[in-house]
């Protein structure tokens, strides 16, 4: 596989690899799965943005992770 | 054989150079190495701050609740998530900020501060907004 598979700009981390795109839509549909799971239950719009919020947050946050160890990876080897 | 003398060796003997470039790259990888540490810190700092934020609207629109006291109510009903996200995550981020802005400041060789500051400044609000999670977890 070849390193790396995302490039930061900015704050964002953007893909440049196929691998990097299966990562970054393999992060969308898991929000859109919990977006939905959390609005099925939730009792109001402000209800489900405040949690899918922090759902998403925590995938920004395990995503930039995975972006970040390609990246330091890459500049190793 | 004739042996060069110690007085030709001496005049000889170059001492080692850095070159400018080399140097310059040096750099220039350390401040990117800085640049990605504070964007990583950014998104694992950002929920902490997300939840903090959400506490202090509910204090605002609950007078009876104020953010300490939510925070530990959350630290109780989650101890290990809680002390993750409030305590082990802006320690950790803060040191690797520092080392990044350290090692920086090293290799610019005594840089004057204001545009020391303008290179490194994501790095300190990071420190800073480790330093305020810290104080509102340990209060």
């Amino acid at each position: 596989m070849k390193l790396p598979w995302f490039k930061r700009v900015g704050l964002f981390y953007i893909p440049i690899s196929i691998i990097g795109w299966i990562i970054l839509i393999c992060g969308i549909a898991y929000a859109v799965n919990v977006f939905i799971e959390i609005d099925s239950i939730s009792h109001s719009v402000s209800d489900t943005l405040i949690n899918f919020v922090l759902y998403l947050l925590i995938i920004g946050a395990i995503y930039s992770l995975i972006a970040f160890l390609s990246i330091r990876a890459s500049n190793k080897t | 054989m004739k042996k060069p003398s110690f007085e030709e060796q001496l005049e000889n003997m170059k001492k080692p150079e850095v070159s400018e470039l080399k140097h310059q790259e040096f750099l220039s990888a350390t401040i990117t190495k800085a640049k990605d540490n504070s964007a990583l810190s950014w998104w694992w700092l950002i929920i902490p701050l997300y939840l903090i934020a959400a506490f202090i609207i509910k204090s605002f629109y609950m007078p009876q609740s104020n953010l300490i006291s939510d925070i530990h109510e959350l630290k109780k009903e989650h101890y290990f998530t809680t002390t993750l996200c409030f305590l082990i995550l802006p320690l950790v981020f803060a040191i690797l900020n520092m080392i990044s802005i350290r090692k920086t400041f090293f290799l610019s060789g005594n840089p004057a501060i204001i545009p020391f500051i303008k290179v490194v400044w994501f790095n300190v609000l990071i420190i800073a907004l480790s330093v305020i999670i810290l104080i509102v977890f340990i209060l």
